[in-house]
C-alpha cells in the first residue's frame, strides 16, 4: 500500500474487516481509499478496524465521511473500531465522526 | 671535281698527322698544282682580252681555299702552276715568272689577312662573308692585278693605253676567281663535316643546281636583259642549304653567264668590251655576293636559332631540373605537413575520446550518484563527490543515504575498484542494489548478504568494497558492518573513534564471508564521516598518516557546518589542485534538541509532513510529554503543516517552517511559511483549523507581508515519570 500505512481485508462470519495500520495523513488519505474500496464485497456491514492507526489527521477524517456516505448509497453500514485509548480518539471525538458513524471500542467482534 | 676530291682525303690526313712526313706534302702540292693548272686552263677560255686576261679567273680561288684548307706551306704549287699557266700566253720567261709571283702573292695575302681577321671557313657568319669579300678578294687581287697587266705593259702584250682596263678586267676577274670558287671548294669539306643531307635534301638541291643552270643558260643566251633571273634561284640555294648549296650554284651560274659574255653570245652580242665587262663582272658579284652573305646570314640565323632551341633546351632542362627539386621538396613538405597532421588528428581523436570517455564517465557517476541528500529532521547530512582530475580516472566511488521504514536512516558507501565507464556503471547496479535490499530489510547483516550474492551471481570482475550503516534516531545507535572499506569516523564532543570493527573481506572475494553486525552508540556532539580512500591515501605514506590527518582535520570543524565540515575536509586532505584517485565523502550529524527548542525547515510538500511527525514525536518524547498530549500535538502541529503544504504555495515550491519550545510547562509552536494566506471559507472545510483550535489551549493567525505565523499553544498538565 504505502510506506505509512498498511491496509489489509479480510471476510469474517459475512462481516467485511479491514484494517488499516500505520498512519493516514494527507500525503496518503487517497490510496488508502482507495486500498479500502478496491474489491469491496457488497457485504452488509464493513468494519474498519483503527486500533493500529497511529495518526489521523483531517484529511484522513474527510476521506472516512465520503467512505461512510458512499457506503449508505450502496446500502452498506461502516462501522469503526478505535479503542478509547487510541491516539485518534481526539481526532475522532472533536469531528464528530462518531455522529455519522457507528464507533465501536474493541475487537469484540 | 674527282680530283680535287682525293686531294681533300689527303689534305686531311696531311692535317691529323703533320709529321706524317714529305710524302703526303708533295702529293698535296702535287694535286693543288694540277687543279691549280686546270682552273687556270678553263680561265684563259673565259679571257676577254687577248688570250690571258680573263673576266674570271678560277685559279685564285682554288689558291686561296687550297691555302685556307691546307695551309699557306702549298705556295710552291702555286707558284710552279703559275709560272706554268703563264709561260706559253707570256712575252718571256721573265715576264711569266713575275705574273706567276703576283698570282701567288695576291692567294698568300689573302689566306693571310683571313686567317688574320680569324676567318671561318665554313663561312657561317656575317662577318666571314665581309672578310672573304673585302679582304680576300677585292684587296688581295689588287696586287695580282697590278703586277700582271704592269707586266703585259712591260712586256708590250698590250699597249699602256689599255692599262686601266686590263687591270681592272685582271682585278675583277682574279677576285670573281676568289669569290665564286673559293666558297665552293670551301664547301666541299662541309658534306663530311656538317650533318649529311637526306635524300630529299639530295634531290631538292640537285633539282636547284638543274633549274639554276637552266635558268642562267637561258638568260644568259637571250637576248632581253634577264640575267638577274638567276638570283632567286641562288637565293633559294643559300636560303635552303646554306654554304653547300650556295657555292655550287653561284659558281655554276656565274660559269654559265661568263661563258656566254666571252662567246659574245645572248644578252652580251651588242656590248662594247667595257658593256660587256661591266655588266658580267656587275652580275658575278651580285650572284656571288647574295650567295656568300645569304648563306652567312642564314647560317648564323639557323646557329642562333639552335643556339636559342639548345638554349631553351637548357632552360628547360634547368626548368625541369629546378621544378624537379621543388616538386620534390614540395612533396616532402607536404608529406611531412602531411605527417604531422595525422599524428595531430589522431592525437586530437585519442585526446577527444578520451576527455569524452571521461566526461561520460563522470556523467554517469554524478546520475548514478544521489541527485540530492534527503531532508531528515533528525539529522543533518552533507555529501560530495569529488572526481580525480586526470583523464579516465574517475572511478566507482558511491554513497547513498535512504530512509527507511520506522525512521530508520541507512547510509552505504563503498568503492568500485577499477576507474572509466566500467566501473561507474557497476558503481550504479550496486547502489540500486542496496537501496532494494534495505528498503526489504535494514538489517546490515541482511543487506550485505543480499549485495555480495549479487557480486557473486553477476561474477563482477572489479573488487568492491563496502560500508553499510542503519541509524536509529529514536535510540541514537549505529549498527554497520564494512566489507573491506576504510573504516567509518565518529567523532566529536571530545570524543572520536574509527569504527573498525564488524569488518570482513570485500565482496566477492571470498565464498561465504561471515558479515558480523556491530553496533556504536552515538553521543552528544558526534558527527559520523564516512569516505573513500582517496580522501585518506597518499603515495608512499602508510594509511594510518591518513587516518590520523583526517581526524585531525575532521575534529578541528566539528562544530562547523556539516557542509562546511565536507568542503574543509576535502580542501585540506587533498594535495594541491591534482587529484590521483576521486573521493566521495558523507557526513551525518545526529541532532539533539530535546533539552531547547525545535527548530525545522521543509520543503511544504506532503511528504514531508509524517518527516515533521517524526521530528516532533521523538522531541516531545525526548521532553517527556506524556504519550496522549504527544497524539494530540502531533494532529496540531500536522494539520497547521498540512495548511501550509495545500494552501501557502499554490504555484510554486515553498518552505515550512516549525519552532517549538517549552517554557515551565507551557508548549509554544509556531508553523509559518513565505506564502499567501487564505481563509477558512476558501480551503474548504476548515476541519484543519477546528481540530487546532479544539487540540491546543490558543491558536493565533498571523498573516504577514512575508507569510504567515500559526502559533499555537497548550500548558501541558503533567510530565510522565518515564517513557
Amino acid at each position: 500500500m504505502t510506506d505509512m500505512a498498511r491496509v489489509d481485508k479480510r471476510t469474517y462470519q459475512g462481516v467485511e474487516i479491514v484494517r488499516i495500520s500505520g498512519e493516514i495523513d494527507l500525503s496518503n488519505a487517497a490510496h488508502v481509499r482507495d486500498a479500502i474500496g478496491a474489491d469491496l464485497p457488497d457485504l452488509p456491514v464493513v468494519v474498519l478496524d483503527l486500533t493500529d492507526t497511529e495518526y489521523l489527521d483531517s484529511a484522513g477524517i474527510a476521506m472516512l465521511f465520503r467512505l461512510a456516505e458512499r457506503l449508505s448509497y450502496n446500502r452498506q453500514e461502516l462501522q469503526l473500531v478505535v479503542p478509547p485509548d487510541a491516539p485518534i480518539r481526539a481526532v475522532i471525538r472533536l469531528t464528530k465522526l462518531d455522529q455519522v458513524v457507528s464507533v465501536k471500542d474493541g475487537r469484540d467482534q | 671535281m674527282t680530283g680535287l676530291a682525293g686531294a681533300r682525303g689527303t689534305w686531311r690526313v696531311a692535317i691529323q698527322r703533320p709529321g706524317r712526313g714529305q710524302v703526303a706534302y708533295v702529293g698535296m702540292l702535287a694535286a693543288v698544282g694540277v687543279v691549280y693548272y686546270a682552273s687556270a686552263r678553263i680561265g684563259l677560255t673565259l679571257s676577254l682580252v687577248e688570250r690571258n686576261v680573263t673576266p674570271l679567273w678560277p685559279s685564285s680561288g682554288v689558291a686561296v681555299a687550297a691555302f685556307l684548307l691546307a695551309g699557306r706551306r702549298l705556295w710552291p704549287a702555286v707558284a710552279v702552276a703559275a709560272f706554268a699557266v703563264n709561260l706559253p700566253i707570256t712575252e718571256g720567261v721573265l715576264a711569266a715568272a713575275v705574273t706567276a709571283a703576283g698570282n701567288t702573292l695576291a692567294p698568300l695575302l689573302a689566306a693571310t689577312l683571313l686567317l688574320r681577321v680569324g676567318f671561318r671557313r665554313q663561312l657561317d657568319r656575317r662577318r666571314d662573308a665581309l672578310a672573304i669579300v673585302f679582304l680576300g678578294a677585292l684587296a688581295s687581287m689588287l696586287g695580282s692585278a697590278t703586277i700582271g697587266t704592269g707586266t703585259l705593259v712591260v712586256s708590250d702584250a698590250i699597249s699602256s693605253d689599255r692599262l686601266v682596263s686590263a687591270w681592272s678586267v685582271w682585278w675583277t676577274g682574279d677576285a670573281m676567281g676568289v669569290l665564286t670558287v673559293a666558297p665552293f671548294l670551301l664547301c666541299l669539306p662541309l658534306f663530311r663535316e656538317l650533318s649529311p643531307w637526306s635524300a630529299m635534301s639530295w634531290l631538292e638541291a640537285s633539282a636547284v643546281l638543274v633549274v639554276a643552270g637552266g635558268v642562267a643558260t637561258w638568260t644568259a643566251s637571250s637576248e632581253l636583259p634577264l640575267l638577274y633571273l638567276s638570283l632567286p634561284i641562288v637565293a633559294w640555294a643559300a636560303w635552303r642549304f646554306q654554304l653547300r648549296g650556295a657555292a655550287p650554284v653561284s659558281l655554276m651560274v656565274c660559269l654559265i653567264t661568263t661563258r656566254t659574255a666571252v662567246n659574245d653570245g645572248g644578252a652580251f652580242a651588242q656590248l662594247t668590251l667595257f658593256e660587256q665587262m661591266f655588266t658580267l663582272q656587275t652580275f658575278n658579284a651580285c650572284v656571288a655576293l647574295t650567295s656568300c652573305f645569304l648563306a652567312a646570314l642564314v647560317s648564323e640565323r639557323n646557329q642562333a636559332a639552335t643556339a636559342l632551341a639548345s638554349a631553351a633546351v637548357e632552360l628547360e632542362n634547368r626548368v625541369e631540373r629546378r621544378t624537379a627539386e621543388l616538386s620534390e621538396a614540395e612533396d616532402r613538405l607536404v608529406e611531412e605537413m602531411q605527417g604531422r597532421y595525422e599524428a595531430q588528428a589522431q592525437l586530437n581523436r585519442s585526446e577527444t575520446n578520451a576527455r569524452q570517455d571521461h566526461e561520460i564517465a563522470e556523467t554517469l557517476q554524478r546520475s548514478l550518484l544521489p541527485d540530492r541528500i534527503p531532508q531528515i529532521p533528525a539529522v543533518a547530512l552533507a555529501a560530495r563527490y569529488v572526481p580525480a582530475t586526470a583523464h579516465l580516472e574517475v572511478g566507482g566511488d558511491w554513497y547513498d543515504v535512504m530512509q527507511l521504514s520506522d525512521g530508520l536512516i541507512g547510509l552505504a558507501i563503498g568503492d568500485v575498484a577499477g576507474h572509466g565507464l566500467q566501473a561507474a556503471a557497476t558503481m550504479g547496479q550496486l547502489r540500486m542494489a542496496v537501496r532494494a535490499y534495505a528498503v526489504q530489510d535494514p538489517s546490515p547483516v541482511s543487506v550485505m548478504r543480499g549485495v555480495h550474492q549479487l557480486v557473486s551471481h553477476l561474477a563482477m570482475q572489479e573488487m568492491v568494497t563496502l560500508t553499510y550503516l542503519v541509524y536509529d534516531p529514536a535510540t541514537r545507535t549505529l549498527r554497520f558492518t564494512n566489507a573491506g572499506h576504510p573504516p567509518p569516523l565518529l567523532f566529536g564532543g571530545g570524543h572520536s573513534k574509527y569504527l573498525e570493527d564488524g569488518v570482513s573481506p570485500p565482496l566477492g572475494v571470498v565464498e561465504a564471508p561471515d558479515f558480523i553486525e556491530t553496533r556504536e552508540h552515538v553521543w552528544r556532539g558526534a558527527t559520523l564521516l564516512l569516505y573513500t580512500d582517496g580522501l585518506v591515501e597518499r603515495r608512499r605514506e602508510s594509511i594510518q598518516v591518513g587516518l590520523h590527518r583526517l581526524l585531525r582535520e575532521a575534529s578541528g570543524h566539528e562544530d562547523a557546518d556539516v557542509d562546511v565540515l565536507c568542503d574543509q575536509v576535502v580542501s585540506s586532505l587533498i594535495e594541491g589542485d591534482h587529484i590521483a584517485d576521486d573521493i566521495a565523502l558523507v557526513a551525518m550529524r545526529p541532532l539533539f534538541e530535546a533539552d531547547e527548542q525545535l527548530s525545522l525547515a521543509l520543503p511544504a510538500e506532503p511528504r514531508m509532513l509524517v518527516e515533521v511527525r517524526r521530528a516532533l514525536r521523538r522531541w516531545l518524547q525526548h521532553s517527556e510529554v506524556v504519550p496522549d498530549e504527544v497524539n494530540e500535538i502531533l494532529v496540531a502541529c500536522g494539520e497547521a503543516c498540512a495548511n501550509v503544504v495545500r494552501h501557502a504555495y499554490p504555484t510554486a515550491a515553498g518552505d515550512m517552517m516549525l519552532e517549538a519550545h517549552i517554557v515551565d510547562g507551557l508548549l509554544d509552536m509556531t508553523v509559518h511559511d513565505h506564502g499567501t494566506w487564505r481563509s477558512p471559507v476558501d480551503r474548504g472545510g476548515g476541519w484543519g483549523l477546528h481540530l487546532i483550535d479544539g487540540l491546543m489551549d490558543t491558536v493565533d493567525v498571523d498573516r504577514r507581508s512575508d507569510g504567515t505565523v500559526v502559533r499555537m499553544r497548550r500548558q501541558l498538565t503533567a510530565r510522565s515519570s518515564s517513557t
